[in-house]
């Protein structure tokens, strides 16, 4: 990182003959990561500085594809870019607050260096949601639809389908005997259950796709 | 089992689950218990909510506090609100009293009363008429602030960066106690570290920088450095300690 040359906000407007409110703006439409953005202190009090070759290189492919495509399907665009590379960093889950030790072990993630699967990832996030809620077996019982749907291309299908996930309660008893049994059913929206079942928790999988998503757009690495 | 709309309304004490609803509405003191998802939220008494809410349209004239994030097509604030979240609108509108722990970001903001931000503030078109406190970066293409409190953000960026006395010097004695009143007796005038835009123009303010291509500073302004690109304009009435053209 501390290798990196650096160029000052000025000079990258001056270098690539942009404004002010094109930079506000494109940061704004997450066009240009948070990380980017090195506040140093010079003698004139405090300044920005960009990481050069990044800032100019995506400031040159924002004009470039400018001409052709809004600004949101440009935000879009580098989106779906960083969406393809399918490795999410240790650091984001712990900002999004998933590092629950249990739950990595159950995903049997940590010794795996840096950065683990989409998958693992969003495994992780899913559970999570659970976890305060449901009962340690209701958690594993999870785990394995997940992993069976993962198989079956659970991530490609989120945003087309919205799928759910349920986890759902039924307690059956007869004669002086009862048991409840524990039920995890991945849904698109608008299932229907009977009304016996209890709802323990639902969890919209193509929001927990997209906290991982945004992160990534966000601070790029 | 989702197609199947509902709607919700307190009037005396109640709580609400969460859920999908077309209308909710709290009169009296109410409570939402989880993620809710509405098309109306209309708090006229005391609301709680304790999960995130995404609405179509929210409308506070009582007091109401979010415990989680805030999502909304538009949202009218006249009472008073308190987001833990962040709130992500398309209009947002407070002539009230709004506080958010973090970011905001909307398209269009318009501050009559007095907002408080925890983070920063994102919008296309910016225009505060009242008192603010931004703990993070205010951007917006457009900024029009008529100062009319005490304004303060740590920076602000966009294109158009107008910043005016408000109304109020023109509107005699009266008015002007009462916002002093109000403000705690400062004189209004909005402070930052750091200005960057394309077209400023500047009253009553206090920076360390302000970097633009055409910089007007207007009166009563204090800025310890000036970096134009184009043109600067000073009021006789403003104190730049130093200029700089780049």
């Amino acid at each position: 990182m501390n290798e990196q040359k650096l160029i000052s906000k000025k000079d990258a407007l001056e270098t690539m003959g942009i404004s002010y409110g094109q930079l506000y703006r494109w940061k704004r439409k997450g066009l240009i990561p948070e990380s980017w953005f090195i506040r140093q202190s010079t003698f004139t009090g405090q300044e920005t500085f960009f990481p050069e070759e990044k800032i100019l290189g995506r400031i040159g492919r924002i004009l470039s594809l400018k001409e052709s495509c809004s600004l949101d399907q440009l935000a879009t665009r580098i989106t779906e870019k960083v969406g393809k590379k399918r490795e999410v960093a240790f650091s984001k889950l712990s900002e999004l607050g998933w590092l629950d030790e249990e739950l990595m072990e159950l995903c049997a993630l940590g010794d795996e260096g840096t950065s683990v699967t989409l998958e693992k990832a969003f495994s992780l996030g899913v559970l999570h949601q659970v976890s305060e809620i449901g009962r340690k077996e209701e958690i594993r019982l999870i785990k394995r639809t997940l992993d069976e749907a993962l198989t079956k291309a659970l991530v490609e299908r989120i945003r087309e389908q919205r799928p759910l996930l349920h986890l759902l309660r039924k307690r059956v008893s007869a004669s002086g005997i009862s048991a409840e049994i524990s039920l995890v059913v991945i849904a698109s929206d608008g299932a229907a259950f009977d009304p016996d079942l209890e709802t323990v928790q639902v969890v919209d999988l193509a929001v927990v796709l997209d906290k991982i998503k945004l992160g990534l757009t966000k601070e790029e690495k | 089992m989702s197609d199947q709309r509902k709607e919700a309304s307190i009037s005396g004490a109640g709580m609400i689950s969460g859920g999908t609803y077309d209308r909710v509405s709290i009169s009296g003191a109410g409570k939402i218990t989880g993620d809710i998802h509405a098309e109306e939220l209309r708090i006229s008494g005391a609301g709680k909510a304790k999960g995130k809410v995404e609405a179509t349209k929210i409308v506070v004239s009582g007091s109401v506090s979010f415990a989680d994030d805030v999502i909304a097509d538009e949202m009218r604030i006249s009472g008073s609100a308190h987001v833990d979240g962040r709130i992500t609108a398309k209009e947002l509108k407070s002539s009230g009293s709004l506080k958010v722990a973090r970011n905001v970001s909307s398209d269009y903001i318009k501050i009559s009363g007095s907002l408080r931000a925890g983070a920063d503030v994102e919008t296309e078109i910016f225009r505060a008429s009242g008192g603010f406190q931004i703990d993070g970066l205010l951007s917006a293409d457009r900024i029009e602030i008529r100062i009319g409190g005490r304004c303060q953000a740590k920076e602000i960026g966009g294109e158009q960066i107008d910043i005016r006395r408000g109304g109020w010097r023109e509107k005699g004695i009266i008015l002007d106690g009462l916002i002093k009143l109000f403000t705690g007796g400062g004189t209004p005038g909005l402070e930052t570290t750091q200005i960057e835009g394309d077209e400023i123009y500047l009253e009553d303010t206090a920076a360390d920088v302000v970097r633009g291509k055409r910089v007007e500073i207007g009166p009563g302004c204090r800025i310890k450095m000036v970096e134009y690109h184009e043109s600067l304009k000073a009021h006789p009435d403003a104190k730049i300690d130093k200029q700089m053209k780049v």
